[in-house]
């Protein structure tokens, strides 16, 4: 029933090294099994070099960026000595705990809201007919929007001298707001934008998930009496936890990093109130020229979401074992 | 597996080490200087980092220039590198490319607040050798004070923005009101035409959490006479003059002259509101005369005038304005040092800045220029006045200036909104002043 597999799939390559020598019955020679893996290397290598210079290269190099005094001297950077300076004065500034106290409060408001809404709009979009391709086409617009050019629409909806929110909320209310300048409704307004623009990606890994459910559970959750309510309860969502954990993992991911959006409509403002931790490690590091310590935001930063995620992996997959579907 | 784990791991350790060792070329500044001393006979092509420098009647100035260039050194061609828009921009794009190593841009257009900074990490070439004697005796004091870090040069003039009083020149005509002389009289003015119902707001100026806020406050602050640094650099913003400053950023906002929502604005988003009819005055830099006063791009084209900045009543000073503008910077790892140093003077130099006032809206650096034929002849306001501003410069002779900035505009933005008092901002500026000026700030 579950798609979470706890049976160890068996090894499909033989280890490589430390087997004994002697040549096992229906087995190929050890030493053919080492001119193989040899070979395997030698085919991946280009591949893996590529990955090397674009993946792995930049994240040791900011981990080396961050534990050493960098100097820029004419000619390039020059490293100085190891130090964990860096790192002590981030965890020691409280403008960093602000940072990260925005990002996270950010992140789970915001993954919540899209999640549920994101199952709320699979749950509708599965029962459609014919209309369902036009109305996913539509739901997925601002999912397709370039992050900037959507943080920018919303920054002149919300711009408090001609913005149409702005206005609109001025007829309603009588008064005129100051959306991005006061920290709760900027806050607020971030949330806005990111459910406008992520929803369709979570409702439409939702749908997929919800279309590959077995039919005949729902039959038998018919003949046992469940009424609608139950059956979502009951048989949907439990099932529909492991596509649920794939979507919340990525949105965790991007939330994290958010840069874009306080970015274009409030600069990290007002005050500090909307710096993010992506907001903050790009002023230490390009405005501020500090590339050790922009190393520093960046790593914490990455240790900090790797944790969540594993975290939130672990627990995910401690609850499919108590419910015994392994 | 886990050795071949290792393995790769150390090896990206180490290359990502060795990128870093081999960045460091530890080039001798005086060979810099050697090169950068002679113009070469040899043919050599120039880059030129520039962003779109505002045309009073269409000519894309820049491309003027390098052609002027161009005929004054066949041998030396010029190309541009079309720059951002935005000063923060420009120097994360600049610093990733110049800390690189990068031999190009040769030449690149930088804010009148980075010197200290790109010359403290040796993004820029010092070039105080490089210019004749007495050059600086052209250009205004704010300008050379800015351009210079413990003792050395790091840009070379090209041209400046000044901020100005811009007013609705048919609205107060209507009224029978004259042009502020304090900002207190500018209060008043602007509650009178607001209850007349002829104006949204009364003072549009910038309070967003950026370098737009430092040069509103700077200049805020010089009006009282209150330091922000002594001369030895150390954080002395205090007593009655620096929250007298506060207190008038805040009672602009708290009275309903300005909107709450300047704690938005930055200069395009103040301008915008006043060249759609939605203000009476309106504090920005000289640029915003050509945007202003062009019918294709203003709604209140022919109604507007400007002025230097008014002061407090009773003491204080008027005519106060922050030095801003663009200077050129000559990359340090450029191949042609010889000819980029000799096309960062011709900018500063005479032809170039005649150029700038007969083609350009912005203010010509060179202070002769300002009274010459080519001003007069454009009758643009923020030239023609120029020379009877008071420039002060923001505090930027530090490499930490970024630091400082957000030090003054963050507790300065929470004064505007309501949400700090004068007294507590002004604390809050000045203890952030010194974590900044220690280098301890983020």
């Amino acid at each position: 029933m579950s798609s979470v597999s706890h049976v160890k799939a068996p090894a499909t390559a033989p280890e490589d090294g430390g087997g004994s020598a002697a040549p096992t019955p229906g087995r190929p020679p050890v030493s053919l099994n080492r001119r193989r893996v040899r070979a395997g290397w030698l085919f991946a290598s280009p591949a893996l070099l590529v990955v090397a210079a674009v993946t792995v290269f930049p994240v040791v190099f900011s981990l080396v960026l961050s534990f050493w005094e960098v100097r820029l001297e004419y000619g390039g950077l020059r490293l100085g000595s190891p130090t964990l300076g860096h790192y002590e004065a981030l965890l020691t500034h409280s403008e960093w705990y602000r940072a990260l106290a925005f990002t996270l409060g950010f992140t789970v408001v915001s993954v919540t809201v899209e999640l549920v809404l994101g199952t709320l709009t699979a749950l509708v979009l599965e029962r459609l007919g014919a209309a369902r391709g036009w109305i996913l086409a539509l739901l997925l617009l601002p999912w397709a929007l370039i992050n900037v050019i959507a943080a920018q629409l919303w920054s002149y909806l919300f711009n408090g001298t001609y913005g149409a929110v702005s206005w609109l909320c001025e007829q309603l209310l009588g008064t005129q707001p100051d959306i991005l300048g006061q920290p709760v409704p900027a806050m607020a307004a971030m949330v806005v934008v990111d459910v406008w623009k992520t929803t369709p990606f979570v409702a439409i890994v939702v749908l997929a998930g919800l279309m590959l459910l077995p039919g005949d559970v729902y039959e038998a959750a018919e003949i046992d009496g469940a009424n609608a309510w139950t059956t979502f309860w009951q048989v949907t969502l439990p099932q529909l936890r492991p596509i649920v954990a794939i979507a919340v993992l990525f949105r965790i991911l991007q939330a994290f990093g958010i840069f874009d959006l306080p970015f274009v409509l409030t600069q990290g403002g007002p005050g500090t109130a909307t710096q993010s931790v992506a907001i903050l490690g790009y002023r230490v590091l390009f405005q501020n020229l500090d590339f050790g310590g922009g190393a520093a935001v960046a790593v914490t930063t990455a240790v900090m979401v790797l944790a969540c995620c594993l975290l939130f992996l672990r627990v995910f997959r401690a609850h499919v074992d108590e419910e015994g579907r392994a | 597996m886990s050795l071949h784990r290792r393995t790769l791991l150390t090896g990206a350790v180490s290359a990502a080490t060795a990128g870093l060792l081999s960045g460091c070329g530890g080039a001798d500044v005086d060979d810099l200087l050697a090169r950068a001393a002679t113009v070469p006979d040899e043919p050599a092509e120039l880059k030129w980092w520039v962003s779109e420098i505002p045309s009073r009647r269409g000519a894309v100035v820049a491309d003027e220039i390098m052609r002027a260039f161009e005929r004054r050194h066949p041998r030396i061609s010029v190309s541009k590198i079309n720059a951002l828009s935005s000063s923060d921009g420009n120097r994360s794009a600049l610093a990733t490319q110049l800390a690189g190593g990068s031999p190009e841009p040769d030449v690149y257009l930088g804010d009148t607040t980075w010197p200290a900074q790109f010359g403290h990490s040796s993004l820029a070439l010092p070039v105080e050798t490089l210019l004749a004697d007495g050059f600086w005796d052209a250009y205004p004091e704010a300008l050379r004070s800015s351009s210079t870090y413990r003792g050395k040069v790091y840009a070379v003039p090209f041209f400046t923005d000044s901020a100005y009083l811009f007013y609705r020149k048919d609205l107060l005509a209507k009224h029978g009101l004259r042009v502020p002389r304090s900002w207190e009289e500018l209060l008043h003015t602007s509650r009178k035409v607001q209850r007349a119902g002829d104006t949204e707001s009364g003072f549009l100026w910038q309070a967003a959490v950026t370098e737009s806020l430092t040069a509103n406050l700077t200049e805020f602050l010089a009006d009282a006479d209150a330091d922000v640094l002594d001369g030895r650099g150390r954080a002395v913003l205090g007593g009655a003059a620096a929250e007298r400053a506060f207190a008038l950023m805040a009672e602009f906002t708290d009275s309903g002259v300005t909107p709450r929502t300047v704690a938005t604005y930055e200069e395009s988003d103040a301008q915008d509101a006043f060249v759609t009819g939605r203000g009476l005055f309106l504090r920005n830099w000289s640029y915003a005369w050509v945007n202003a006063s062009t019918p294709e791009l203003s709604r209140v084209a022919g109604k507007v005038g400007a002025v230097p900045r008014p002061g407090f009543e009773g003491g204080g000073r008027s005519g106060i304005s922050c030095a801003g503008g663009w200077s050129n910077f000559v990359n340090p790892g450029s191949r042609h040092l010889g000819a980029a140093m000799e096309f960062a003077r011709f900018c500063a130099g005479e032809e170039v800045q005649r150029l700038l006032a007969r083609e350009a809206g912005v203010v010509p650096a060179m202070t002769a220029v300002l009274d010459g034929p080519e001003a007069r002849a454009a009758g643009d306001p923020t030239v023609l006045r120029a020379a009877d501003l008071r420039l002060v410069a923001r505090p930027v002779q530090t490499p930490y200036y970024p630091q400082v900035s957000k030090a003054l505009y963050t507790p300065a933005n929470e004064v505007v909104r309501g949400t700090l008092s004068p007294a507590a901002g002004v604390r809050a500026a000045r203890e952030g002043l010194r974590t900044a000026l220690e280098g301890k700030a983020l």
